[in-house]
Order: structure tokens, then C-alpha cells, then sequence
């Protein structure tokens, strides 16, 4: 599993020597299925190596996405009913058949998904509820690691390092704001502090995902490991630049000055004490638009596709690899700055060590969109939903917050095997034909 | 092998010569200046480093490496890319506490560790093996899901993300042999570091000496070939990613032991371990004393990061030197570069007969 991501296998997909990327592949027997252009010989092989996830039809990725939270969680109600035969309570939240167990899987998932959203049942609900608001200001940032992480993905590059690069690009904003604040007041603040912000951020992340992107491209060496090697290094590294030099005098927590006014994200219809500003929405859907744009309509997302694809068909047809390798990475850790960025200017309003896992969260995000820019909005609002929720499950019950990363990690799981629901599904409409034909036919959206 | 393939395995080759040269040539350069100036920088490092404490520790922080690192060999090995040994870690650091304040016995707990590594193995040997889930997504799944699952259970338990502590496994001593410099840090040891080189030498013998051992290695290299001599290459497979978790097992379990407690803060106690792990085999191109080797190297920089916070011979802030570790394994991986992985790794098999 060493530096093989297919972007720059040299060996050719051919010999199938180098699989990383494969996915498991079902190349054997469905290719021929798939899209019926002229060209189709080419890139069978093509399929075979493609990640599956993005072989799949959206029909059927929204399915699987589906089908894979309500198993998550339906694994997560038998957790927390085992955790709460288990834990021993004071008072327990339910009886069945004589013994008692400290938490209600049932509560609290309506807490977690109900609460998130500020309890749209009840009545008088309004958009603007302050729940509401934290769920949409989590969903912001992971808009941003879920596209940072897919759009390494589409390259055939796994982007671990969402995580470092979010962290340095967030520390990289907090410091550029302060210091112009230095420098610039009144209008002139209101109107710079912001940008610059943003800019520090992606230039920040940009840098941090341009080591490993370097490191792949042109000294081999496997991107998953080194980019999580890199979040490590970047949380002792922002520990230490904050600790020694850009210290809060003020404060004992590990965290730099607040940031002016000026440079914090308006809070707009919602309560300013939310932390949430819907501007930061709305710039997290215009990058939405331009990653989506940028990777389908430019010559250079075309460039990258193809090299997540069939790497050698994109250097055959004169992509520079390394080059592409390079740029994706870093244009991926610029997406996760800007998250960074917008974390510090909208939610903290300082930089903090110690900052929540949206780029582990990212990584799901993107893999429950199927590495798609649009639907990396819905999966990002759905772990908005859960980070949120998780908020006011450990306020109403004593089911530890941690639950959300369990499901993370399940629902990872559950989407990474589309076979098992496959043969699911095949089980329950046995008889019909083989549905391998149907899905690889919808492989479309990647050509 | 292609040209490409052979100018890589060249760049490998030289690659771990130039780190083992430098690694030789920086100790050396430190033993003369330990010898002309005991009193230098460099001359106090060497005796940091010379000391049979450093060694003690290096062998301490390689026991969970070196276990996921073997567990990572087999799996590989037998064609599924194990990347979730650091889920496998966590899993087993906090079930071998768990079981062993429940049992109250620290070599109880030590197998309720195994088990609960081997049973998470077990989940993601089924959904790569059965369901043909991508190799690397379905390892980043099992991390994630322990590095959720343990912290949620110690607070189910223990009311926050760290246990109690339970104790540590009593360290052996041979006297006379004990006080020997430097290497008597053999002899001075817990038992978990005997374990450990036990495990090496016997993930050698059984790799490369037995039938299974051939037999894991033909399913990476060429399933069609084993499918045909009539061996069950999933059978293979699942044995092997089991041994997986069985090491890996021991490795978590011998983590938690080391200071008889679980935590799980941030990135929890394992701390990134099993992705070390991962490169130290990589760099041992796949042989059990070439992992121990390579661990040593980045378990023997952390050693040395840990020494020089207490023993204060250069005056850097600790984050900074708690970073060497992580540092030197990118850069060992930069300088290897790709490896030659067994040649059906990552791919999924299916014999004929469906």
C-alpha cells in the first residue's frame, strides 16, 4: 500500500499491480455494461480501478447513503441499549422486562436528530431557532472538508490531512486578521479584515496540503500516510507557535487574541450569540458551485478526473501527473483553510488549540456524497444534524457525546461495502435480472 | 518487473541504506563527540542516548508498534491492506483496561483485548472479504469507529474518556545481567518487550518456514495460483487478517498495561502508533525483523524526544520535539518511496466457481 495512488502509477493499471485505489472491483464481469462509447475498451480498465463510490448511479448512491444511516443507526440503538444495560445510573430512563437501562435509544436519537433541528414538531417552531443555527454553522465547516476531501478523491487521492490542513489554515487566518487589524480601521477594517482572512486560510491549508502533495507527487510517497502523519505535526506545531509567541496574555486556555469585530462573520437573522453567520453559509454554497464548476466544466477538473480515473490515459493524453497530483492536494487543503478560516472568523472568533475533528468528519461527508460537490451540502448538513444533536443528547440524557463518532465510523463502513446491500437488495427481488448492468450503466456522471 | 518497478525498487533500496547511513553516521559523529567533549551538547546527547534508560524506553514505545506492524505484515501479505490497525490498538488498549478492572487480572484483561481486536478484525476481514469493500475506506471506517467506540464506552463506564487505572504488568529482572550497560535493558524489561521479540521471531518462522506462511503469501502474490492447488484463498484471507487482530491485540493490550490506563482524549493513547506502524513494515519491506528495525528507529526518536524533555540537554520547546517521530516517518517514507506490495494487494478475489 505504499506510494501508489493511481495518479502516478507508472506501472500501467494494467498488471493491476498497485492497488490502492482498487474498489474491490466488480471490473470482472460489469464493464461491458458500461457506458457505451466508442472508446469503451480503454476504459474498462478504467472502471475496474475507478472507487466504486463513484461508479454507482445517483439513484443508487442515494440509496446506499440512505440505506447505510438507518443501518448506522439501528447498530447505534443496539449500542447505546448495550452501554445502557451496562452503565449503572441513579435514575434509569427505561424499563424492559424487569431490568433497567440507563439510556433510551429511542430519546436519543430524537434528541439527536429532533433537537438538532430545535424541535420542528413542537410547536412555534422557527427557522431561526438558536439549535437550528448551531446545526447550520457546524454544517458550514463541513461543506468545506467534505468538498476538500472529495475533490482529492475525484484525483485518486486520499486526503486524510483535511484535519492539519483545516488547523493550520484556521491558525494562519486568526494571525493574518490581527495583524491587519493592526494596521487598518474603521470601514477600511470592515471591508479587508474578512477577505484577508479567508485568503490566510486557504494559503495556509493550500501550503499544509502541498507537502503531501509534493511528497506523492514527485518522492512517491503514499498520501494517506503522510497526510496523517501531518495532523499530528499540526496540531504540536500550532500548539507551540500559540503557546510561545501568539499567546492570549489574558488567558489561561491555549488560544491567540480575540479577533475584532471587523473580522468575525456578521451574525444576520440569527442570534448573534449562535456563532453563526448566514453569509458563511452562503459563501460555503457558492464554493459549492465553483468546486462543482471548476471540476466539470474546466479543463483542469478534467485533468483531475481523468487521473483519478486511469492514470495512465491521462498522462498518455498529456496530463503532467505530479503536476495534477500537486495542484489537487493543494487545492484540496486551500477548500479545508477556508473551513479553518471560517471556524475561527465565525464560530470561535480567536484561534484555539484543541479544534473539533471536521476533517475525520470530512473524510464521511464525502464518502456518504459519493465524492460529489452537491451532495457533499446534504451529507454536510446531516452531520451538521448529528454534531449539533450529539449537543443536545449530553444535555438531555447522560448518553456520552462520543455516540456520533461511533456512527461516523459506521456509516463509513456501511457505504464502503455497496455490495452488501446489493446482495440485499437482490435477496428481496429475487428474480428480477442481475442489477450489476443498471449500475455501472449510470457510471455516466464520472465521464 | 517493469524498468519503472525496478528503478523503484533501486530508489528503495538506496533509500534505506541512506537512512541507516545516516542514522549509523549521526550516532557516531555523537560517540566522538561524547568521547573528546563529554561536556558539549553533542557529547551529553550521546550519553542520553548510550544510556541503558533510552533503551528501556525504546523497547517500551516499539511493543505496540511492532505487534501492529507483524499483524499489518500478514494481512498485507495475504493481499488485504490492513489500515486500520490504529482502530485495532484503541479497540484492544481500552478492552484489555475494561477487562482486567473487571477480572481483576491483569492477563484476563490481556485476552479480553485480544478478543475485542480480533472481533473488530473480524468485522472488517468480513465486509473486505465477503462485501468487497474498498480495502483502504473500510480501514479508515475501522479507526474511526474505535477512536469513537473506546472513549464512548470509557465514559459509559468510567464516566469520561479515561479509565481507571488497573496497574502494570510487573517487569522482569534477571539480576547480574540487568546491570549490564546499555543492552542489560534487555534483561530489565516487562514482559510484554519479551512478547514482542518472541512474536518477531516467530512471524518470521511462520511467514516464511511453514505452509500457511506460504500460503499467505501465494494469496497476495497469486491467488489464481493457490485457488488452483485447491486452497481456499478467502479462507487464507480471513486467517490471516485475524492474525491481524490477534497481534495487533497484544500490541493495544501491552500499550495500556504499560501505564495501566486508558486514555482517550483527542487521537487517544495509541496516538497515531498504527499508522507508524504501517510505515516501519513498509520500510522492513515486509519482514518481521525488519519492522522490529525500523520501529526501533522511530520508537528509539521518541525515546530519545521523552529523554531530552527530562534530561534537559537542548533547550526545545516540547511540542516541537514531540514532532520528531511523526517528522522522521514522513521522511522515511519520502526517501523509500514506494514499495513492492504484494501483487494481488487491494484486489479482491473471487475463485471461479460463483
Amino acid at each position: 500500500m505504499s506510494g501508489d495512488g493511481p495518479s502516478t502509477d507508472g506501472d500501467g493499471p494494467s498488471t493491476g499491480s498497485d492497488g490502492t485505489l482498487d474498489a474491490g472491483d466488480d471490473g470482472d464481469r460489469a464493464p461491458d455494461a458500461g457506458g457505451g462509447g466508442s472508446d469503451d475498451g480503454r476504459w474498462d480498465a478504467a472502471r475496474r480501478r475507478l472507487v466504486r463510490l463513484g461508479q454507482t448511479s445517483v439513484g443508487e448512491r442515494v440509496l446506499i447513503a440512505f440505506s447505510a444511516l438507518v443501518l448506522s443507526m439501528a447498530v447505534g440503538t443496539v449500542i447505546v441499549l448495550v452501554a445502557g444495560v451496562l452503565a449503572t445510573c441513579r435514575d434509569p430512563a427505561l424499563t424492559i422486562g424487569g431490568s433497567t437501562l440507563c439510556y433510551d435509544p429511542f430519546f436519543v436519537f430524537d434528541r439527536l436528530f429532533l433537537g438538532a433541528l430545535g424541535d420542528p414538531l413542537a410547536g412555534g417552531w422557527s427557522p431561526l431557532n438558536n439549535q437550528f443555527a448551531a446545526t447550520l454553522r457546524e454544517t458550514t465547516i463541513l461543506v468545506f472538508t467534505g468538498l476538500s476531501v472529495a475533490l482529492a478523491f475525484r484525483a485518486g487521492i486520499f486526503n486524510i490531512g483535511t484535519q492539519g490542513q483545516l488547523v493550520v489554515g484556521a491558525l494562519a487566518s486568526a494571525l493574518a486578521v490581527l495583524w491587519t487589524a493592526s494596521l487598518v480601521s474603521g470601514t477600511l477594517a470592515l471591508v479587508t479584515l474578512i477577505p484577508v482572512g479567508l485568503l490566510a486560510g486557504a494559503v495556509g491549508g493550500g501550503f499544509y496540503g502541498a507537502i503531501p502533495g509534493a511528497l506523492k507527487a514527485y518522492a512517491d510517497a503514499n498520501e494517506v500516510i503522510t497526510t496523517i502523519m501531518l495532523n499530528f505535526v499540526a496540531t504540536l506545531v500550532t500548539r507551540y507557535l500559540v503557546r510561545n509567541h501568539f499567546a492570549d496574555p489574558t488567558s489561561q486556555a491555549t488560544q491567540t487574541r480575540t479577533l475584532p469585530d471587523a473580522g468575525q462573520f456578521p451574525a444576520i437573522l440569527f442570534d448573534p450569540r449562535t456563532d453563526f453567520s448566514i453569509l458563511a453559509l452562503l459563501l460555503a454554497l457558492a464554493f459549492v458551485g465553483g468546486v462543482y464548476y471548476l471540476l466539470e466544466h474546466t479543463s483542469f477538473g478534467y485533468d483531475l478526473r481523468t487521473a483519478g480515473i486511469q492514470p495512465a490515459a491521462a498522462e498518455y493524453g498529456g496530463v503532467n501527473a505530479p503536476r495534477t497530483v500537486l495542484s489537487s492536494l493543494t487545492l484540496s487543503g486551500a477548500l479545508a483553510g477556508v473551513g479553518g478560516a471560517l471556524f475561527v472568523m465565525m464560530t470561535l472568533g480567536k484561534f484555539q488549540t484543541g479544534i473539533p475533528s471536521y476533517g475525520f468528519d470530512g473524510i464521511t461527508v464525502s464518502i456518504l456524497a459519493g465524492n460529489n460537490p452537491v451532495g457533499a451540502v446534504f451529507a454536510a448538513f446531516l452531520f451538521g444534524v448529528l454534531k449539533s444533536g450529539s449537543n443536545v443528547v449530553s444535555f438531555a440524557t447522560n448518553v456520552p457525546p462520543q455516540l456520533v463518532g461511533v456512527l461516523r465510523g459506521l456509516i463509513i463502513l456501511f457505504v464502503a461495502m455497496p455490495e452488501f446491500f446489493r446482495l440485499i437488495g437482490r435477496r428481496l427481488a429475487a428474480g428480477e435480472p442481475e442489477s450489476g448492468a443498471a449500475v455501472t450503466a449510470g457510471g455516466g456522471a464520472d465521464d | 518487473m517493469t524498468d519503472a518497478g525496478l528503478v523503484n525498487s533501486l530508489r528503495s533500496a538506496s533509500g534505506r541504506l541512506l537512512i541507516a547511513g545516516v542514522a549509523g553516521l549521526a550516532l557516531l559523529a555523537l560517540g566522538v563527540a561524547g568521547l573528546v567533549a563529554p561536556d558539549s551538547t553533542a557529547g551529553r546527547l550521546f550519553f542520553v542516548l548510550a544510556s541503558k534508560s533510552t533503551l528501556s524506553a525504546t523497547l517500551r514505545l516499539s511493543v505496540p508498534i511492532v505487534f501492529a506492524a507483524l499483524g499489518g505484515i500478514f494481512a498485507e501479505k495475504s493481499g488485504v491492506i490492513n489500515i486500520g490497525l490504529e482502530g485495532l490498538l484503541i479497540i484492544s488498549a481500552f478492552s484489555a483496561i475494561y477487562g482486567a478492572d473487571v477480572t481483576g487480572s491483569l492477563w484476563a484483561g490481556f485476552f479480553v483485548g485480544i478478543l475485542a481486536s480480533t472481533l473488530l478484525a473480524a468485522l472488517f476481514a468480513v465486509v473486505c472479504i465477503e462485501f468487497r469493500a474498498d480495502q483502504i475506506i473500510a480501514g479508515l471506517a475501522v479507526w474511526l469507529i474505535a477512536l469513537g467506540l473506546a472513549p464512548f464506552a470509557s465514559s459509559v463506564f468510567y464516566g469520561g474518556p479515561n479509565t481507571t487505572n488497573v496497574g502494570t504488568l510487573d517487569t522482569i529482572t534477571i539480576e547480574g545481567l540487568a546491570s549490564i550497560p546499555f543492552f542489560g535493558a534487555f534483561f530489565d524489561a516487562s514482559p510484554a518487550v519479551h512478547l514482542m521479540l518472541l512474536a518477531v521471531l516467530a512471524s518470521w518462522y511462520v511467514l516464511n518456514r511453514t505452509t500457511f506462511g506460504r500460503w499467505v503469501r501465494a494469496a497476495g502474490e497469486n491467488p489464481k495460483a493457490l485457488d488452483t492447488a485447491g486452497v481456499d484463498v478467502s479462507r487464507v484471507r480471513y486467517a490471516a487478517v485475524l492474525l491481524s487482530g490477534v497481534l495487533s491485540g497484544m500490541g493495544g493490550a501491552a500499550l495500556a498495561f504499560n501505564i495501566g490506563q486508558f486514555t482517550g482524549n483527542g487521537p487517544t493513547m495509541v496516538n497515531g502508533k498504527g499508522f507508524i506502524a504501517i510505515v516501519a513494515y513498509l520500510f522492513g519491506n515486509y519482514n518481521p525483523v525488519g519492522a522490529l528495525l525500523s520501529t526501533a528507529l522511530f520508537a528509539g526518536l521518541d525515546a530519545t524526544q521523552l529523554r531530552l524533555q527530562t534530561a534537559d540537554v537542548i533547550a526545545v520547546p516540547d511540542s516541537l520535539v514531540q514532532t520528531i517521530p511523526f517528522v522522521a516517518v514522513i521522511l522515511v517514507l519520502a526517501l523509500v518511496g514506494r514499495t513492492r506490495l504484494p501483487e494481488a494487494a487491494g484486489d479482491h478475489y473471487e475463485s471461479g466457481e460463483e
